[in-house]
Order: structure tokens, then C-alpha cells, then sequence
């Protein structure tokens, strides 16, 4: 009895399991696979693994997409960490004069469609000749990741007691020492998590890598859909691109688990 | 919870600017002078051919055109409204059925969580390439399958109008429940054990349980999820771009295709301009109800 009723609790889970993971699954086989070990009628389910598709992407270049996701990632990263934890600590701290406009402003960037920002921001980052620039998506990417870092930031350093601060302030300690030595330290574990989910959703991003950057400076996101538009022979070397791309975001995810919630809903609810 | 107590503005002065100053020029330069710049093409008429000369001045033609005669809009917005009422509902549900079913203490709980975490943290372009290689003509091995149980035998997925929508809905279930079933979640593991257990003593049953207390006291939550989702799900664009393109013809062209195709590949700018104004005017409203409900659960 016991064995049926565990059976009864755990088969959906392993239902819901195996459709979750099977078509990731399914896209990682893929990347070891000849092509006509892929397009094979009946389905082939066993093959000898390769890794030519891998060597195959890197010889078209990808390593210089990975290199340009990888730029892009970090100088938005650091941007919108810095902007945006000094901000997150002034709306926790003190009373900013319109200061609920400006929170929600911040939100609005990033609860709006990216395309009504891409076309904007692609007018003028041409006139000022930043378009096709790792500055312009690093830009466009600091951006819809400022609400993240302001909203999350912002819950750490309320969760900071008042009262440490204040016995600092009156050691005679300036509200910068307060900041850097006391309140900023304090946080720096949410501070990790923030980083990783910044670089993530800048490294998962499209649009605005499509939009803003071409040629030598594209991003793997926006270059892995076009080897999709060659004669069919190339879909294993786009599952290996795609497991490229996902698995430093698994592994990444891994370590941000705890805050997985609040990550991705930018703060709005706490894990 | 008592309210923070706030230091007064005037006696930290310079150190505010320091926080704030920054964020503020941010904003301008990304989020100000574009939406100025959009303003003022969107009032001109912008093509690739005029683009160094700025333009003609149009007045509010762009808008009227859009609004009153562009039927490839309203196709577009009646799609991504069809889009959203399908998909939302489904992830909310099965993403509740998921939470419910897995809050409880089993070995190997937090080895499965991560698992079905894979969908929505992995990027949108990479779960619309999974997708397109399941339903690959004649060899996806989804398309294999249907043609098995006699489905597809001489069509694409793609190439039909409705199969293609249920695909790209399809896609972003996958991707997007596993995301809704972590919310909820959240909130029941929070959830106070003492009401249960009490319900439990006096015979409740697991529905009148679920009804009564976990379903109320999840209500904060659900908002957040369905609004977050109903946004996200109404700025769908990686997967189209990915899977369909819009394609066949427009039967699955979103707001957010449209857009991209008005802008940046029929260069008409000063309209992709309009069409950009009154999407982020749309999305301010959103973004207004949402800041509401996060700040209420906040406090």
C-alpha cells in the first residue's frame, strides 16, 4: 500500500520532470550527433557521439560572438550594478523629493516592450554614432536591468538594522565611509545574486542585440538563429551554439538558487 | 512592520546627489532623450530613402493611420490578445497544480526544483530553436510522431495559420510554467503551517483547505504572477522571430513583430516611431496597476 500510494504521488512529478527536461535533453543530443543521425526516419536513438559540430561552430567565428556576448555582458553589468546600488541605497535611506515617480519610472523601462525602447534608443544612439557599438547594447541592456538591481538592492538594505548605521554616524563616520564600510558589505551576498542575474538577462537577451549591434560585434543570441536560415545540414552545429549559450546559465542559475524568486520577479516577491 | 525611519534630506545632501545623480543621467540619456527623439519622428514622415533629411513634417498622420486604418495593427493586437487569454490561464494553472503538488518534503526535491527551472532560465531564443527542431518538417521528432498518429503527413506545423499559433503557444507554456509554479510556490512554502494544521484537526478536506486558506492567502501572489505573465506574454518576440517569423502570411504576426518589421525592415521609421509611442503608453498603464499590487504585498 504504501509503495502504490508513493507511486500515485510521484508519477505527475516524474511526468512534469520529463517534459520539462526531455526537449533540453533532446537539443543537447542533438549537439553530438551527425546529421544523419539527427534526420533519421525512424528516430535513431542510438549513435556515435561527436563533437565536430563544435569544432565546426567555432571555426565560423562563434568564438568571437561568445567573446562580444561576454563584453557586453559585464560592461552592462558593472554599469547598471553601480548606478543602480547607489540609488537603491538612497531610496532605502532617505527621503528623495519625487522619489515614488522615479521608482516607478525605473519599473516602467523594464515592464515596457523592449521594441518601443530599441527604436528610440536606435535613433539616437545612430545620431550620436554609438549604434553597432558594444556601448549601445551595453546601454540598452544596463537599462531594462535597472529595476532589478534598484527593487532587489533596495529590500537588502532595508533588511540592513538602522541601528548599526546610526551608532557609525555617531562615531563620527561620513555617510560614504557608512555606505562603503558598513551598509554596502552587509549586502554582499544579495549583491553576488543580483550580479549573476544582471549577467544573465544580459546574455540571454535578442532584440536589442539584434537592433543594436552587426557585423563584428553581434552577440551569440542574435547570431545563433541565422545559421538556422542554411540547407538543413547545419542543425547540429545550432544545438551545439545553443548549448554554448545555456549551459554557463544553468551552472550560474545553480549557485542563485535561493534567490531565484526575487531574481525573477526583480524584487517583487521574496523567495 | 514599522516604517523605515528616514534620514532628513536636507542634512545628507551632497552624499543624495551622489546616489541619485547618476541614476538620473542614466535615465536621461537612455530612457528621456530617446522617447524625445521618438516624439519628434513620429510626427514626420521617415523612410530610408529620406533619413538624412529627417523628414517631412506630418503632423499626427502616423497616429491616424495607425490607429484608425492600419488593419495589419489590429491583427496583430487581436493576436496577441488571442495569445495572452490562451496561454496565461494554462500556465496559471498547470503552475499552480505543480506548487501544490510539490510543496511537501520528499528526497530530491531541490534536484527536481532545479530541473524544472531549465525552461524559463535558459534564453527564449534557445527554447525557440528546441521547438523548431521537434516540429521540423517530416523530421522533427514531434512532427515524426503526428505523422505516426497520421497528423502533418503532407503539411508543416508552420505552414498552417492555427497550427503555427498553437506551436508558438505550445513553446511558451514549456517555457513559462515552470516560472508561475516557482511564484506560488514561494508563497505556499512562506505560508503559516498553524491554520492548516488547525483546519486539518477540525475535518477540513484538502479542497476546503485549498479554498478556504492556501487560495486566499496566495491572492497577492497569483496577482503578481498573472501580471507579470499577462505583460510578458503580450511583449512576445524571441520565439516568433525564432519559429514563424510572423508567418504564414501575418497569422502570427505579435505587436511586438510588428513593430520590429514596420521599423527595421520596411525602414519606415517615423511610423515605427508612432507604432513605439503608443505601445510604451499601453505598457505605462500595465506597469502602473503592477506597481500598485508589488508595492501592497511589499508593505
Amino acid at each position: 500500500m504504501v509503495h502504490l500510494k508513493r507511486l500515485v504521488y510521484s508519477l505527475p512529478v516524474a511526468l512534469v520532470l520529463f517534459a520539462t527536461v526531455f526537449p533540453y535533453l533532446w537539443i543537447l543530443l542533438a549537439s553530438f550527433k551527425r546529421h544523419e543521425d539527427l534526420f533519421s526516419r525512424p528516430v535513431r536513438w542510438l549513435f556515435q557521439p561527436t563533437v565536430e559540430s563544435y569544432v565546426a561552430i567555432f571555426d565560423k567565428g562563434f568564438d568571437l560572438f561568445l567573446l562580444n556576448s561576454v563584453i557586453v555582458g559585464v560592461s552592462s553589468t558593472v554599469l547598471c550594478l553601480t548606478i543602480g546600488t547607489f540609488a537603491a541605497y538612497g531610496f532605502s535611506r532617505y527621503k528623495i523629493p519625487a522619489g515614488n515617480h522615479l521608482f516607478f519610472y525605473i519599473l516602467a523601462t523594464r515592464l515596457g516592450p523592449p521594441i518601443a525602447y530599441a527604436l528610440p534608443m536606435y535613433l539616437i544612439f545612430d545620431r550620436i554614432g554609438i549604434a553597432n557599438s558594444y556601448l549601445g547594447v551595453a546601454l540598452a541592456h544596463a537599462t531594462f536591468n535597472l529595476v532589478l538591481v534598484v527593487w532587489m538592492m533596495k529590500s537588502f538594505f532595508d533588511d540592513i538594522p538602522r541601528e548599526v548605521e546610526e551608532a557609525a554616524f555617531l562615531d563620527g563616520c561620513g555617510p560614504f565611509r557608512v555606505f562603503f564600510k558598513i551598509a554596502l558589505p552587509m549586502t554582499y551576498s544579495g549583491l553576488a545574486a543580483v550580479t549573476i542575474f544582471v549577467l544573465i538577462f544580459s546574455w540571454n537577451e535578442l532584440l536589442f542585440a539584434l537592433i543594436l549591434t552587426g557585423g563584428e560585434n553581434r552577440t551569440l543570441t542574435a547570431m545563433i538563429p541565422s545559421l538556422v536560415g542554411h540547407p538543413k545540414g547545419l542543425w547540429p552545429q545550432v544545438a551545439a551554439a545553443c548549448m554554448i549559450q545555456s549551459v554557463p546559465v544553468l551552472v550560474f542559475i545553480f549557485f542563485v538558487q535561493r534567490y531565484l524568486v526575487s531574481g525573477l520577479t526583480f524584487g517583487a516577491v521574496k523567495g | 512592520m514599522e516604517r523605515l525611519r528616514k534620514i532628513d534630506f536636507a542634512s545628507e545632501k551632497t552624499f543624495v546627489w551622489v546616489c541619485m545623480l547618476p541614476v538620473l543621467a542614466f535615465l536621461a540619456l537612455v530612457a528621456v532623450a530617446p522617447t524625445t527623439v521618438a516624439l519628434i519622428d513620429s510626427v514626420r514622415h521617415i523612410s530610408l530613402t529620406s533619413f538624412a533629411a529627417r523628414g517631412e513634417f506630418i503632423g499626427l498622420d502616423n497616429f491616424r493611420d495607425l490607429l484608425s486604418t492600419d488593419e495589419k495593427f489590429y491583427t496583430a493586437f487581436w493576436h496577441t490578445a488571442l495569445f495572452v487569454v490562451v496561454v496565461v490561464p494554462i500556465e496559471f494553472f498547470g503552475g499552480l497544480a505543480i506548487a501544490l503538488w510539490i510543496n511537501r518534503e520528499f528526497r530530491g526535491r531541490r534536484l527536481i526544483l532545479t530541473l524544472i527551472m531549465i525552461p524559463t532560465v535558459i534564453a527564449p531564443v534557445v527554447v525557440g530553436l528546441i521547438w523548431l527542431l521537434f516540429f521540423l518538417p517530416s523530421f522533427g521528432l514531434l512532427t515524426q510522431s503526428l505523422n505516426y498518429l497520421g497528423f502533418f503527413r503532407n503539411t508543416g506545423v508552420f505552414s498552417s495559420p492555427e497550427t503555427a499559433l498553437v506551436a508558438l503557444m505550445i513553446s511558451d507554456i514549456w517555457e513559462w510554467t515552470p516560472f508561475v509554479m516557482l511564484i506560488l510556490l514561494a508563497g505556499l512554502t512562506a505560508m503559516p503551517k498553524a491554520p492548516i494544521e488547525a483546519a486539518r484537526l477540525d475535518g477540513a478536506s484538502r479542497a476546503d483547505i485549498l479554498w478556504h486558506i492556501q487560495i486566499p492567502l496566495l491572492k497577492p501572489l497569483i496577482i503578481i504572477a498573472l501580471l507579470l505573465r499577462s505583460i510578458d506574454a503580450s511583449k512576445i518576440f524571441d520565439s516568433v522571430y525564432v519559429l514563424t517569423g510572423g508567418g504564414p502570411g501575418d497569422s502570427t504576426e505579435m505587436i511586438t513583430t510588428f513593430a520590429h518589421r514596420t521599423s527595421f525592415m520596411s525602414w519606415n521609421l517615423g511610423y515605427g516611431a508612432a507604432v513605439c509611442l503608443v505601445l510604451a503608453f499601453v505598457s505605462l498603464v500595465l506597469a502602473a496597476l503592477f506597481y500598485k499590487v508589488a508595492m501592497g504585498i511589499q508593505r
